[in-house]
């Protein structure tokens, strides 16, 4: 029997370190402790039927098995051939595969993006240019006291987080759930919405009317307006619009997370870029404490951020040409809807089955190289597909909780029919282009 | 069952302060039923045909002889529980016995004697309820739900029932 303490969960970006698994001596999963259903769905996949075990290349229109040194061979025939290649994907692995992957972009002449392009690249697209009030989930444990889940359900996308900040008891606090106020800006009463108390507030908003809300906030505490209706405003109860307000105002330690809801209902960021500006006012206002920001990312999509600003000085939208970067205003979605590509490499993602069908179906038309450990529709459909040692269990290395902070993932286990690591597979196609 | 006041149950007794049942006084008695430590049955007099509509009100209260008596369960719904661990963390029986960590307290491995909760396999697993303060707790204390009342998925339900039933 091997026991493996404070193993850290590769399942969703809070990599909770408090995790207990036990394996028998044949490598089977026998019990876990502490974690979550979608950590332990995720600890669980290792033993999937749906694992790729082999690396697979597209003969006569069917996918067939072959050997690594075949399938290396056939990407890197499509590679000399590509003009425009692009690499996606990217988030659900490490730092050090992330480094690989932008160091292969400037190798193949080629343009790299995340998943963070349509996620939270706008957050930090957006906080390139203004700054940023960021915290700690430690420091949310200790001193938080209002917590503000704007379009944002937790305790679907995260499922540990409302345990971790708002449950637990803080150092500095003795009790831990009845002082941290939790407020709810929604238009649905979500899974979050649960675990609400008597103190708790829940904000109904419209879909679309974030912005509103957002500058009458700013009105209302600029001293632009002296009071609110006493119908309300844009839907919501005036008494609940006060509290709110009063929240903002006297919170020591206040932190607003913002989810898909802030993000999906509106592409271009003026949400964003107004809830760092409220942030910033209340910041500007409050005589004791602060507020800051967590974005409610996904998987390491922070570390791709981090790997690529310190690499190239970008976040997102990274395209090389002889060596050198090269300025361009076009991401992913605008690059695959002209077809301004002409081969893709996709490590750690299913676009396929994320992205809509006029999407999908441009990607599908042009050579594809999938890096995944399962099969999902994009290896379906690709054209050589590598088959990777699961990041965090199978493979080690560094990945970016969601407020920055380093953590390590371990290796607990040797990875079956000897797969690659995403990384050691990015190196191997760099030193085959390097010949 | 503690909603019940001890005066309700008082004015069905014989009030004759026999000291059969063993009890200085039938206020006694009274309060020993309230407290669950007395059956009706143990009273002696209470048997006697003269007070048999005094003995049916006191069974209706407190179940009659032989029937099972309704006991405290929490049921944790497999279908509901996503394992998120806010049963574990706010309980706070566990949250004596458990140690610090990041997640404010973190259940050891094995668990306390003491432990209510915890999380196991990705779903919540109730340990031991005898430690649960509905049962061991005095006063208001033994009012606690804060499990059922703050799970997210409401996955978590406290009630009183036989086992058959």
């Amino acid at each position: 029997m091997k026991e493996f303490e404070k193993f850290v969960c590769p399942g969703c970006s809070l990599y909770c370190d408090d995790i207990k698994l036990i394996f028998s001596d044949k490598n089977e999963l026998l019990e876990t402790y502490g974690l979550c259903l979608k950590g332990y769905k995720k600890v669980s996949e290792l033993f999937s039927q749906n694992r790729i075990k082999k690396p697979l290349i597209r003969k006569n229109g069917e996918l067939q098995e072959v050997s690594y040194e075949e399938a290396f061979d056939r990407v890197n025939e499509l590679l000399k051939s590509s003009k425009k290649p692009f690499l996606y994907g990217f988030v659900n692995t490490t730092c050090e595969a992330q480094i690989k992957g932008i160091e292969l972009a400037r190798k193949i002449n080629g343009y790299i993006e995340s998943n963070a392009s349509y996620c939270h690249g706008q957050t930090y697209l957006n906080a390139i240019e203004t700054g940023f009030y960021f915290t700690t989930l430690t420091e949310c444990v200790n001193k938080g006291d209002t917590f503000i889940f704007w379009g944002s359900n937790a305790a679907d996308s995260h499922p540990k987080f409302l345990t971790k900040t708002i449950f637990s008891r803080g150092k500095f606090r003795i009790t831990g759930r009845e002082i941290k106020t939790l407020i709810l800006v929604d238009p649905r009463k979500t899974a979050t919405y649960g675990a609400a108390g008597v103190r708790d507030l829940y904000i109904p908003l419209q879909p679309g009317k974030d912005l509103e809300l957002i500058r009458f906030i700013k009105d209302f505490m600029n001293g632009d307006k002296s009071q609110i209706p006493s119908d309300g405003f844009v839907g919501i109860d005036k008494e609940d619009l006060n509290r709110l307000i009063m929240n903002l105002q006297d919170a020591e330690n206040g932190v607003v997370l913002f989810g898909q809801g802030v993000i999906n209902s509106d592409p271009q960021g003026a949400v964003i870029r107004a809830l760092i500006e409220l942030v910033d006012l209340v910041n500007k206002q409050l005589k004791r404490g602060r507020f800051s920001i967590i974005p409610m990312t996904g998987h390491n999509m922070n570390g791709f951020v981090q790997v690529a600003l310190s690499l190239v000085g970008k976040t997102q939208q990274i395209e090389f040409s002889n060596d050198n970067l090269v300025d361009n205003n076009e991401n992913f979605v605008s690059k695959v809807k002209k077809g301004d590509f002409d081969l893709s490499i996709i490590v750690a993602s299913d676009p396929i089955s994320n992205l809509p069908v006029t999407l999908s179906s441009e990607l599908s038309k042009k050579p594809l190289i999938s890096v995944d450990c399962f099969h999902t529709p994009t290896t379906r459909i690709a054209d050589v597909v590598l088959p990777a040692a699961i990041s965090g269990l199978e493979a080690g290395g560094l990945v970016y909780r969601m407020e920055n902070v380093p953590m390590n993932l371990q290796k607990i286990l040797e990875p079956s029919e000897k797969l690659l690591s995403d990384e050691q597979i990015l190196q191997k196609i760099i030193s085959n282009v390097e010949g | 069952m503690s909603q019940l006041n001890f005066m309700d149950v008082y004015k069905f007794l014989p009030k004759t302060n026999c000291k059969e049942c063993g009890l200085p006084t039938c206020m006694a008695f009274a309060l020993a039923l309230v407290k669950g430590e007395k059956h009706p049955k143990d009273c002696p007099p209470l048997l006697k045909p003269k007070y048999s509509q005094d003995l049916e009100k006191l069974n209706d209260l407190f179940g009659a002889e032989g029937e099972a008596e309704k006991k405290l369960h929490i049921d944790v719904d497999e279908e509901k529980c996503d394992g998120c661990g806010v049963c574990v963390i706010v309980c706070p029986v566990n949250a004596r016995y458990c140690p610090n960590s990041l997640s404010g307290k973190q259940p050891k491995h094995p668990p306390d004697d003491h432990q209510l909760f915890q999380v196991k396999n990705g779903k919540s697993e109730l340990l031991n309820l005898e430690h649960c303060r509905r049962l061991v707790a005095e006063g208001r204390e033994r009012e606690c739900r804060v499990c059922e009342i703050y799970c997210p998925r409401d996955a978590i339900k406290i009630g009183y029932y036989t086992a058959e039933s």
